[in-house]
């Protein structure tokens, strides 16, 4: 078995057709042969790779379809609580329940007694969107808050607390939060070091086997960047770990926390970095034969790891946006990876780097584009609208990083356009401001990827624009009659509202006609009472309803029976902000 | 500033007997055991709509209810068992008029009407309680429900649509 690859870059296969059937031993040769012009395209467009090599690219392939459907979706979000936000309850509860949006991963579940002590439960099962868990014991009267800490699918931490009293409420423990910065620090140390790692180091590698005439130069950066990633990936798992538990960095040697965090998408981002780091390192150790496919395979690895999480891959529509992460992330190894094997090859043997630069510019336009294209597609997923730019942390950096890749952009336009043919003619002087224009890209580059590592900390808009599309929702239970209350979104403005009613013991009940009652007391504001309509789902709606401001508003149903006979319940919903 | 007067004089005058506005009764006490001529005073249509019938639910205890009958208007009742049995003048009831019914009418949101019953109180009802006769107002399609109880605790005067309702005297 042979495995064959092609590579769809646009400056390779002109001609050659001879060569490429060429066993590739016999072209060792051919790479000493500083300036024989068609060697270059004959290595790229057709090489036999041994079937060893084939099978670490066929794995990656085969992580990258295990990675792609369905892992991830948007941020989970809390809908509803047992005991409801806000309830009283004349006695202890047996459970609690919280229902997300979709299923989560349980990290951290504390219940805050009215003292401001804290309570672990560790007693919960999962009963697909619904977590379950026990109360260890009999709580006295008073306010309590039922905090909690989950995973959501796309790999990120989502936290939130609800409140509930006994017998009667007191004022709300405060529960310590714990908001870590130097753990905050560490994690985007971590992040700059892994980007450092994939896009200099296993790109670096990439471009000394495929594009470098001279191997030396570029190869101790290269491997310093790699053993850098290499270093920073378990650092970074262990930090996503402590993160994700909310844990001190203390506790970082802890079991726990690396299984938490294996557990997370991160754990693969992680896992595939690896594989690309070492692969990357073998193909600079590697024989002739199996240099290249490594560090095709190390480039591979890197697109696939960024794209197995992150905010943008686990945006929607999966299909599109998690190749674009992988394209994205690969051409950005492929430029940047390039940079300083090519610098140093030019500072210090310009002869023999002027085929280095030949093909590199002549690849760089395609990847630029693809680069350009995928970010671009990606932004507009997660910003949704340009006002968004300004108004979020995320569209903020995201500004911030458009800034640099400008400047970014226009030197290596300059260097592309302006310097590189003389360079290659061999113009000594030109050589090394291309020398000097290249440190500065890779610095900018740097400057980009830590702004890059800045998102982790901010939710991008569509997530934001999820959350803030989030029903507030009640459960109200009495004893003639139970609804579940839906008001969608659940800010002040525009918003719909959803009713199921039962009777007390769960059981159908008719109405004739529902009325759904809003009141805020102490704003002033007239009660807002609207006839609900039935559209045959099953439901009761109210569509078309405004609610002037946020707040803890009462919600009453008025149910009517039978026309003698009405229901009335009510319960104080929460309705957000805009 | 006129408007606000009038809205206070409004207030005053009318402040002191909130059920104006309300379908009630016009005796609103009775003794156990005895009868009741219940006249329900019907003072305005359904938000401006004129009124098309009037149906009125009897409450447990309530027995022997006869309608009296009212030009233009049809009166239907609805029979229905008791959930005990009652002994009136020898005789033991166990069913009986459950709802009385006056539809076919057109009384416009101008004018007043009362709407005339006579029943007896069984020997039995506790006395100092209250016992609600809960009223649906139709106008056409629209409708008014006095149907409105209140809790145990609970004010009279915080309910949008109570029920008319008498309160229990002891029996004489």
């Amino acid at each position: 078995m042979r495995w064959k690859i092609r590579l769809p870059a646009s400056n390779c296969c002109r001609r050659n057709d001879l060569l490429m059937a060429r066993p590739v031993r016999a072209r060792r040769r051919f790479s000493k042969d500083r300036m024989n012009a068609a060697t270059f395209p004959a290595r790229l467009s057709g090489i036999r790779i041994r079937p060893v090599t084939g099978g670490l690219v066929a794995a990656f392939v085969l992580v990258l379809l295990v990675l792609l459907p369905g892992r991830a979706l948007a941020h989970a979000a809390l809908m509803a609580t047992d005991p409801a936000d806000g309830a009283v309850l004349t006695q202890s509860p047996a459970r609690f329940s919280l229902t997300f949006s979709e299923p989560v991963s349980p990290l951290v579940l504390t219940l805050v007694r009215p003292n401001g002590t804290q309570l672990a439960l560790t007693y919960f099962r999962l009963d697909g969107q619904t977590l379950a868990i026990d109360n260890p014991e009999t709580l006295k009267s008073g306010t309590h808050v039922l905090s909690w800490r989950v995973i959501s699918q796309d790999g990120h931490p989502v936290r939130g607390s609800a409140l509930f009293s006994i017998g009667a409420p007191s004022a709300a423990p405060v529960a310590g939060e714990t908001a870590d910065r130097s753990l905050r620090e560490a994690i985007w140390i971590g992040k700059l070091l892994l980007y450092a790692g994939l896009f200099l180091g296993v790109g670096g590698a990439f471009s000394l086997a495929w594009l470098a005439e001279h191997r030396r130069c570029g190869r101790r950066f290269v491997i310093g960047a790699l053993l850098c990633g290499l270093a920073a990936a378990p650092f970074s798992l262990g930090l996503q770990g402590l993160d994700a538990l909310g844990a001190p960095l203390a506790r970082f040697a802890q079991p726990l926390i690396w299984k938490t965090a294996l557990e997370t998408s991160f754990g693969w981002t992680v896992l595939v970095a690896l594989i690309a780091l070492g692969l990357a390192l073998l193909s600079l150790a590697g024989s002739s034969v199996s240099r290249k496919p490594l560090a095709l395979a190390g480039l591979v690895g890197v697109g696939a790891a960024l794209a197995a999480s992150g905010h943008a891959s686990a945006a929607e529509p999966q299909w599109l946006t998690r190749p674009l992460v992988f394209l994205h992330g690969t051409a950005i190894a492929f430029w940047t990876g390039a940079l300083a094997p090519l610098g140093l090859a030019l500072r210090h043997q310009p002869a023999e780097a002027k085929v280095f630069l030949r093909r590199f510019s002549r690849a760089i336009l395609p990847v630029v584009a693809v680069l350009a294209i995928s970010g671009i597609v990606l932004a507009i997923i997660q910003v949704r609208e340009p006002a968004a730019l300004i108004n979020t942390a995320y569209g903020r950096l995201l500004l911030l990083k458009l800034a640099l890749l400008l400047f970014l952009f226009t030197l290596a336009s300059v260097n592309r356009w302006t310097l590189t043919a003389p360079a290659e003619a061999g113009d000594t002087e030109v050589q090394r401001r291309l020398v000097r224009s290249i440190g500065i890209e890779t610095l900018i580059a740097l400057a980009i990827f830590g702004v890059a590592a800045g998102w982790r900390f901010t939710p991008p808009p569509r997530a934001l624009a999820i959350a803030a599309a989030q029903p507030a929702s009640i459960h109200i239970h009495t004893l003639k009659a139970m609804a579940d209350l839906s008001i969608s979104p659940g800010h002040a403005g525009q918003v719909a509202a959803s009713m199921v009613i039962m009777t007390g013991d769960f059981g159908p009940l008719e109405a004739k006609q529902v009325t759904l009652v809003l009141s805020k007391p102490d704003s002033g504001i007239e009660p807002i009472k609207r006839p609900a309509t039935k559209p045959g789902d099953g439901t009761w709606r109210v569509d078309d309803l405004v609610i002037p401001i946020p707040g803890r508003w009462n919600a009453r149903l008025d149910i009517l029976v039978s026309d003698f006979e009405m229901v009335k319940i009510e319960a104080p919903i929460e309705i957000r902000s805009e | 500033m006129k408007k606000y007067l009038l809205a206070m004089g409004a207030v005053l005058a009318l402040g002191t007997n909130a059920a104006l506005a309300h379908v009630t009764l016009e005796r609103q006490e009775a003794a156990a055991g005895s009868t009741y001529k219940a006249v329900l005073r019907v003072p305005h249509g359904c938000e401006g709509k004129a009124t098309t019938s009037v149906r009125v639910q009897i409450p447990e205890g309530i027995i022997s209810v006869k309608p009296m009958p009212k030009p233009g208007w049809t009166v239907q009742t609805k029979q229905g068992r008791y959930e005990k049995s009652y002994q009136l003048y020898g005789e033991t009831l166990t069913t009986g008029v459950k709802e009385v019914d006056w539809s076919g009418g057109n009384l416009p949101d101008e004018f007043y009407d009362e709407f005339v019953f006579r029943a007896s109180l069984a020997a039995d009802l506790p006395a100092g309680q209250m016992l609600y006769f809960p009223v649906v107002q139709e106008c056409g399609d629209a409708a008014d429900r006095w149907i409105e109880i209140p809790a145990a605790g609970q004010d009279e005067d915080a309910l949008e649509n109570p029920a008319p309702g008498i309160k229990l005297l002891p029996k004489k």
